[in-house]
């Protein structure tokens, strides 16, 4: 073998041949003199290929001049030089004895020999080196990758400056970023404040936290994370490891629940109000009960003094001589127990308890033929406006008493309106489902009569009083307070609904909502029939009521028009005088008397004596509908010729029909 | 010891002359500018030079070293807080490797890295002077001021101590370029100093 050495030397040639590395070296011109055994073999050209020749000759094409050059400074300026594979892969093409490129070394020193200046070029052979040290990291880390690779929440290294080192496929996932972005990038990329991450400076207890913080991902989309971190060291070196959970969902998930648990106390709170509200207009209905009651007894009471009053007033018209001063006397006490009348039936309206013949009634109609009563009832300075839809159903309502409903409702706009206005009426069709918003009306159809005025209004504590009955705002002696409770009596009682709606400067509208009626309005129904003077028939009627002083006058009244009759104080002896046999041809009975009532009566009259004429009278609507027996009714209070009238109207009755009333001549 | 104003500014403007030869390699191989500050040349004991590197925060470094041998002997490093090494490794060697890749080559990519640098440094000065200094192989250092100063040459003497700066821009990488000299070369370099300011003297006059 023969190594080329200057100073040649068999044994050093030798040692040269057989080292484990790569060795030339080059002399002053830069020119091959050794080109040891190892270069000869891993690069496959044999020396004597390589003496005498420069390195870039022999390696053509190398990428770099960094080798050329490096040689170059040794032998100018006694540089030495490293060239790391790191830096320049496959520098040289070196192939293992399996034909693997071969990973390498390179080191270049000057040296000097016998006053001449040579480079010495050394290759270290590190594939193996390089090979173990991969081979034990992947052992060491298998299981370390296992864990962290599969795991679902990111987890980052830095080193200690902060920058990121690495970061497993979660982190690329949660962040959307690639590991070859993010790595080399500040730990900022990920966090919203880089506060929260560890410094690598810090002791490692206070490294090892748990923070609550945002981040952003890579499309500038925030998420919500826990970042749990601790710092480590390997090789004197410290790194930070942080697993950053995305707890987006779990906090919109906590945020939606303190939402829902915020809407839960405001639903609480609502439906506590309502609760409140419907209680206090519970009280107040019962309230309105009670008055109603309270009213409709008292006023029961009065009707039948004052039927007393008018009908012995009547008779003794008759009976006293025509006198002009007597006539004028007597008129008077006719006329204030008439006021009295008229003043107990609204009473009675309010409490629900008057005797009401609803009927299909055209609201059109009615209205239009209000229109000159209004107009004289409000006076020029008030302007009237009618918008009733020509189409507008009938509705089922008495039609004298929403006359009277109207024309109250008028009165008390007028009076809102000292000093002149406008007063609309308008009706229209409403259509509720069952729990509609309007107060005491079931579902159905409906016509709404709306009656507006433009005058003071109410306020509020006003307005909640305006139904009551005898509350009024008009002083003293000019109004009785019964208007707008008789107009709320009527309409409930007849199954509508009535609003008020007001403030205090601004006017007050009325909606008064009356069902509708299944049939046409008749135009003949409000036309009175005019009667025909019968000839009086003499009948013996028998007269039950538990008032003496009622059934005395009425008796007074009854034997003036040339019948007679027979009294009975309660039902159980009007049976009885029946029972024993008294010939009769009429009973005229009371409906409210202790023990059996007047329709109780009236049954039994009915299957014992059937073609008996029953006439009831009664104070108010105290039968319930169903209770109705259909028998002619008196109401109370009568007059003399209402009694004619409705005698002369059940005899008839009884001619008109083939079955013979059982007279008893 | 004292070297006077002249001869310390002398000092720093062939220094910043090699610097830049060394910045202008390092840029090569990272892909960015570096800033450098203007050298300070000082004569400190061990102690004190140490003190000048270990700033606080920097305490773990980790260094480049050469030693040169010639009319002057000393050592050449350089020198960064060991928090950066991995931030310019991955600046020299790329963004994509693994950070178990990186910390397997960093000793050898630092050491090939600084060895570019120090040659050219240190070969700039030699240039200057004329004179041939001998340089060694690069060994990779790691530890604080004082332990990276260990074994230079007159460790318990004074030493002549040039300091750069650097920066390289948009890596948030800072390090240091260090030179150590004992003071039997000190006083070489003196005289070579003189040499070259008598050089520069004669050409001003010649012009």
């Amino acid at each position: 073998m023969n190594s080329s050495t200057p100073d040649s030397s068999p044994a050093l040639g030798g040692v040269l041949d057989v080292i484990d590395a790569g060795v030339i070296v080059v002399d002053s011109a830069r020119r091959i003199v050794v080109w040891n055994g190892w270069m000869a073999q891993k690069s496959g050209i044999e020396a004597k290929a390589a003496l005498r020749r420069q390195i870039e000759e022999v390696f053509s094409g190398l990428r770099t001049d960094r080798l050329v050059q490096a040689v170059s400074d040794a032998l100018a300026f006694d540089n030495s030089g490293f060239l790391s594979h790191t830096l320049h892969p496959s520098l040289l093409p070196l192939r293992g004895s399996n034909g693997q490129p071969l990973l390498h070394n390179i080191r270049i020193r000057p040296m000097a020999s016998n006053g001449q200046s040579y480079c010495l070029v050394q290759i270290d052979d590190v594939t193996e080196t390089v090979r173990r040290q991969g081979v034990l990291r992947d052992r060491q880390n298998a299981r370390y990758r296992a864990v962290v690779d599969s795991a679902l929440d990111a987890i980052v290294t830095t080193d200690q400056s902060g920058v990121i080192q690495w970061m497993n496929n979660a982190a690329q996932r949660q962040f959307l970023y690639d590991a070859d972005e993010a790595v080399g990038q500040p730990i900022d990329l990920f966090l919203a404040n880089p506060a929260d991450w560890p410094s690598g400076q810090e002791q490692d207890d206070a490294a090892r936290r748990i923070t609550e913080t945002s981040g952003r991902r890579k499309d500038g989309s925030v998420l919500h994370m826990e970042v749990t971190t601790s710092q480590w060291r390997s090789d004197g070196r410290v790194f930070v490891t942080g697993i950053l959970r995305d707890t987006t969902e779990r906090k919109i998930a906590a945020e939606a629940l303190k939402r829902l648990n915020e809407e839960l106390e405001q639903k609480v709170e609502e439906r506590t109000r309502e609760r409140e509200e419907a209680l206090a207009k519970l009280f107040n209905a019962q309230k309105m009960e009670s008055i109603g009651q309270l009213t409709g007894g008292l006023a029961h009471d009065f009707n039948n003094l004052l039927a007393a009053i008018l009908g012995n007033l009547d008779l003794l018209r008759k009976r006293l001589p025509d006198d002009a001063k007597f006539r004028r006397l007597l008129d008077g006490a006719i006329h204030g127990a008439e006021r009295g009348a008229s003043l107990t039936s609204r009473l009675l309206a309010f409490a629900r308890r008057q005797e009401l013949k609803p009927k299909a009634v055209d609201v059109a109609a009615l209205i239009s033929g209000m229109t000159e009563l209004l107009e004289r009832s409000l006076g020029p300075s008030i302007q009237i406006e009618t918008h009733i839809p020509v189409d507008l159903p009938a509705v089922h309502v008495d039609i004298n008493q929403l006359e009277l409903a109207l024309l109250n409702l008028a009165v008390n706009a007028r009076d809102a309106m000292p000093f002149g206005g406008s007063l609309s009426i308008s009706a229209a069709c409403d259509t509720f489902a069952d729990g509609a918003t309007v107060p005491d009306l079931g579902g159905g159809d409906y016509v709404r009569i709306t009656v507006a005025d433009t005058g003071v209004g109410m306020d509020e504590t006003i307005l909640a009083k305006a139904r009551e009955p005898f509350f009024t705002t008009k002083g003293p002696g000019k109004g009785t307070g019964l208007g707008l409770s008789m107009v709320h009596g009527l309409a409930v009682q007849s199954g509508g609904a009535l609003r008020l709606s007001s403030k205090a400067g601004q006017g007050t509208r009325v909606d008064l909502w009356l069902p509708r009626s299944p049939h046409e309005a008749t135009s003949e129904s409000n036309v009175v029939q005019p009667s025909l003077k019968l000839a009086r028939r003499h009948c013996r009627i028998l007269l039950v009521d538990d008032d003496a002083l009622v059934r005395m006058g009425t008796a007074d009244m009854l034997e003036d028009l040339g019948h007679e009759v027979v009294e009975a104080g309660s039902a159980a002896e009007a049976l009885t005088l029946l029972q024993s046999g008294v010939g009769l041809d009429m009973v005229i009975t009371d409906q409210a008397m202790p023990g059996m009532r007047g329709t109780e009566l009236a049954a039994q009259i009915g299957r014992k004596y059937p073609g008996l004429p029953i006439i009831l009278a009664t104070g108010y609507a105290e039968l319930p509908n169903e209770e109705d027996p259909g028998l002619p009714r008196l109401s109370k209070p009568f007059r003399q010729e209402d009694i004619a009238k409705i005698i002369d109207a059940v005899i008839q009755r009884g001619d008109a029909g083939a079955k013979v009333i059982a007279l008893r001549r | 010891m004292q070297i006077s104003d002249i001869e310390r500014d002398a000092v720093a403007e062939i220094a910043n002359i090699a610097v830049g030869r060394a910045a202008a390699s390092l840029r090569q191989i990272v892909g960015h500018e570096v800033l450098l500050s203007v050298p300070s040349v000082d004569i400190l004991t061990h102690e004190e030079a140490s003190h000048v590197v270990a700033k606080p925060g920097n305490r773990a470094l980790i260094a480049v070293c050469q030693n040169f041998d010639g009319p002057f002997s000393g050592r050449a490093l350089l020198i960064f807080p060991e928090a950066n090494s991995l931030q310019l490794v991955r600046a020299i060697l790329g963004q994509e490797l693994p950070l178990e890749d990186i910390v397997d080559l960093e000793d050898e990519a630092l050491a090939e890295t600084g060895n570019i640098i120090l040659n050219s440094f240190v070969a700039t000065m030699a240039n200057v002077f004329k004179r041939g200094l001998t340089m060694s192989l690069p060994t990779v250092l790691r530890g604080d001021g004082r332990q990276l100063f260990a074994g230079a040459p007159g460790e318990r003497e004074l030493v002549l101590f040039l300091y750069i700066n650097f920066e390289i821009s948009q890596k948030e990488i800072r390090g240091y370029l260090a030179l150590l000299m004992d003071i039997p070369s000190l006083e070489m370099l003196r005289t070579l100093v003189q040499d070259f300011l008598d050089t520069v003297a004669l050409k001003g006059a010649g012009q």
